[in-house]
């Protein structure tokens, strides 16, 4: 039976309220793979880097005592919050940053309003929320959801399954090794810039930004693109064969875009845009 | 000596009585048959337990304003009829499924429970299986729902069957009630004396975006009623609107 660490609540000293930020720390001691919450309920940054000790060290500021940093530790899981205290703050005095430091293999889920998400080199699912925020990774692993309204994605070097969902939010996937891919924006942009894993399945929509999939010669998958009224760029026409694995793809009156397959057909690739562009190119 | 009430008596007694009160002849038996007795005890130890759980699990209507949208959008419902191994109605309601919008986006003091989300999650998975644009999860506040009476079973006989809109009422209905919560917004927000923040600038600006993409979707599909790509964007632009109005309404509850 796993020890209980116990159980602890840290609330941050009342400040000043029209004081200069103040810096706060906090250590937390784990024993196997973690799992941290961060809600932000007012704008600020969170920077998630790992280490390789069993410790989830948390940094940050708060802008003024209207909002307080509070947090629980119950055995492996770490729950951080800001709260408001004085309803009359103003938008710059609710602002908290963040930095965490945790394990290498630690289960994230993150929530703020405005300000960087930032999660770097660690395997474990997440879930990352943010209204106007951006959200980059780099060198995670794992089952990814991420939620923006307007908030872009920029993930490089990511593995695992990853899950994006945004209004205005564009979304860019670095030299990615993503499995399951599963992207929908209504204005924003994608762009996919990488190989394709043999069996994975990948979805890319666009309601009225740009698709664009830049493969190597090498990669191996089935593409199916659509749209309803807007464009297609295929520049790499040259490269798409018929697609020959037996499924039938019925044209569409109301649609125009195209079938085919590079490579072996391997994985699966779906493009679809209402109103953007669709544009296929290659990388080499 | 047993009385003239035989075992068989007891149970239809209690099929049109309820476990209290049994007549007298009936109690008179249960005092002198064991096997009765028991049958007694666990009929009641069925109604205790089923007192302990919530009588009425109805997943928010926000699920099935998302999930009729998709299935409108996968063609999954028809003109005429509804596949019944999509439970696309709540069986509990069979009230017209928007009603219950409005009530969400101002309280969804409605619950999550077992079935509701395991009819949701079959829904989703037979709507996948040749979806498109994805069908995306619908976060809600698991907020059991009030009991009522306790007496009652939790099961309810179903109601008799309601004609079904067509998909274009569907959509059309969706848009329609998306717009009347998005002026009671703004009616909110123009009596609001609050100071508005970065974030509400940045959720107005993509309740904008979002209003002129349904426009260009809708009057596409006005035009084209058959077109599935287009239909599954209106679909997912109006999940999206959804959640965006009731962040921006949990927002000004919460934070302004």
């Amino acid at each position: 039976m796993l020890p209980v660490l116990g159980v602890g609540v840290l609330l941050w000293p009342a400040l000043p309220a029209n004081a200069a930020p103040r810096h706060f720390e906090k250590h937390f001691t784990v024993q196997g793979k973690p799992v941290v919450v961060i809600q932000n309920i007012g704008n600020g940054r969170i920077e998630v880097k790992s280490w390789r000790n069993a410790e989830v060290v948390l940094t940050g500021t708060q802008a003024s005592s209207k909002i307080s940093v509070d947090s629980e530790q119950v055995g492996d899981r770490i729950d951080v919050s800001s709260n408001l205290i004085d309803p009359t703050a103003q938008p710059t005095e609710m602002e908290a940053n963040f930095q965490l430091t945790v394990p290498e293999e630690t289960e994230l889920q993150l929530k703020t309003q405005t300000g960087l998400i930032y999660v770097e080199q660690v395997i474990g699912d997440m879930t990352l929320e943010s209204v106007a925020g951006d959200v980059h990774l780099k060198a995670v692993n794992g089952y990814i959801i991420v939620t923006t309204k307007s908030g872009t994605l920029v993930c490089t070097s990511c593995a695992g399954k990853l899950n994006f969902n945004s209004i205005s939010g564009s979304a860019q996937l670095l030299q990615p090794a993503l499995s399951n891919v599963n992207l929908f924006t209504t204005s924003g942009n994608i762009l996919f810039d990488g190989d394709f894993v043999r069996t994975g399945l990948y979805t890319m929509n666009s309601g009225k930004g740009v698709v664009e999939v830049r493969f190597s010669s090498n990669d191996s998958f089935d593409l199916n693109a659509r749209t309803a009224t807007g464009t297609v760029d295929n520049q790499a026409a040259d490269f798409i064969k018929p697609d020959s694995h037996g499924i039938k793809h019925l044209a569409n009156k109301y649609t125009k875009g195209f079938f085919g397959t590079i490579g072996q057909g391997l994985a699966k690739v779906e493009l679809s845009s209402y109103s953007g562009t669709i544009r296929l190119l290659r990388r080499d | 000596m047993p009385s003239p009430v035989q075992c068989h008596d007891v149970l239809e007694a209690i099929e049109v009585h309820g476990l209290s009160p049994l007549p007298e002849t009936v109690r008179e038996h249960l005092s002198d048959c064991p096997e009765c007795q028991g049958i007694v005890a666990d009929f009641e130890c069925i109604l205790s337990t089923a007192h302990q759980l919530p009588a009425e699990v109805e997943p928010p209507a926000r699920v099935w304003l998302s999930l009729r949208a998709q299935l409108v959008a996968e063609g999954v419902i028809r003109e005429d009829a509804i596949p019944a191994s999509i439970p696309v109605e709540n069986p509990a309601a069979h009230a017209s499924w928007w009603h219950g919008f409005s009530a969400l986006l101002h309280g969804r003091a409605v619950a999550i429970a077992s079935v509701g989300v395991l009819l949701f999650a079959a829904a989703v998975f037979e709507v996948r299986h040749n979806s498109v644009l994805p069908v995306h999860p619908v976060t809600t506040s698991p907020v059991v729902a009030e009991k009522s009476n306790p007496t009652q079973f939790p099961i309810q006989p179903p109601a008799p069957a309601q004609p079904q809109p067509t998909a274009a009422q569907v959509l059309r209905d969706s848009g329609a009630t998306l717009r009347t919560q998005e002026r009671e917004l703004h009616t909110a927000q123009t009596a609001g004396t609050l100071p508005t923040s970065p974030v509400d600038d940045s959720l107005q600006q993509d309740l904008v975006t979002l209003d002129a993409f349904i426009a260009d979707c809708e009057q596409h599909v006005q035009a084209n009623p058959e077109d599935q790509l287009a239909r599954q964007y209106l679909a997912a632009a109006y999940q999206q609107k959804a959640q965006l109005l009731a962040e921006m309404l949990d927002r000004g509850r919460s934070v302004n």
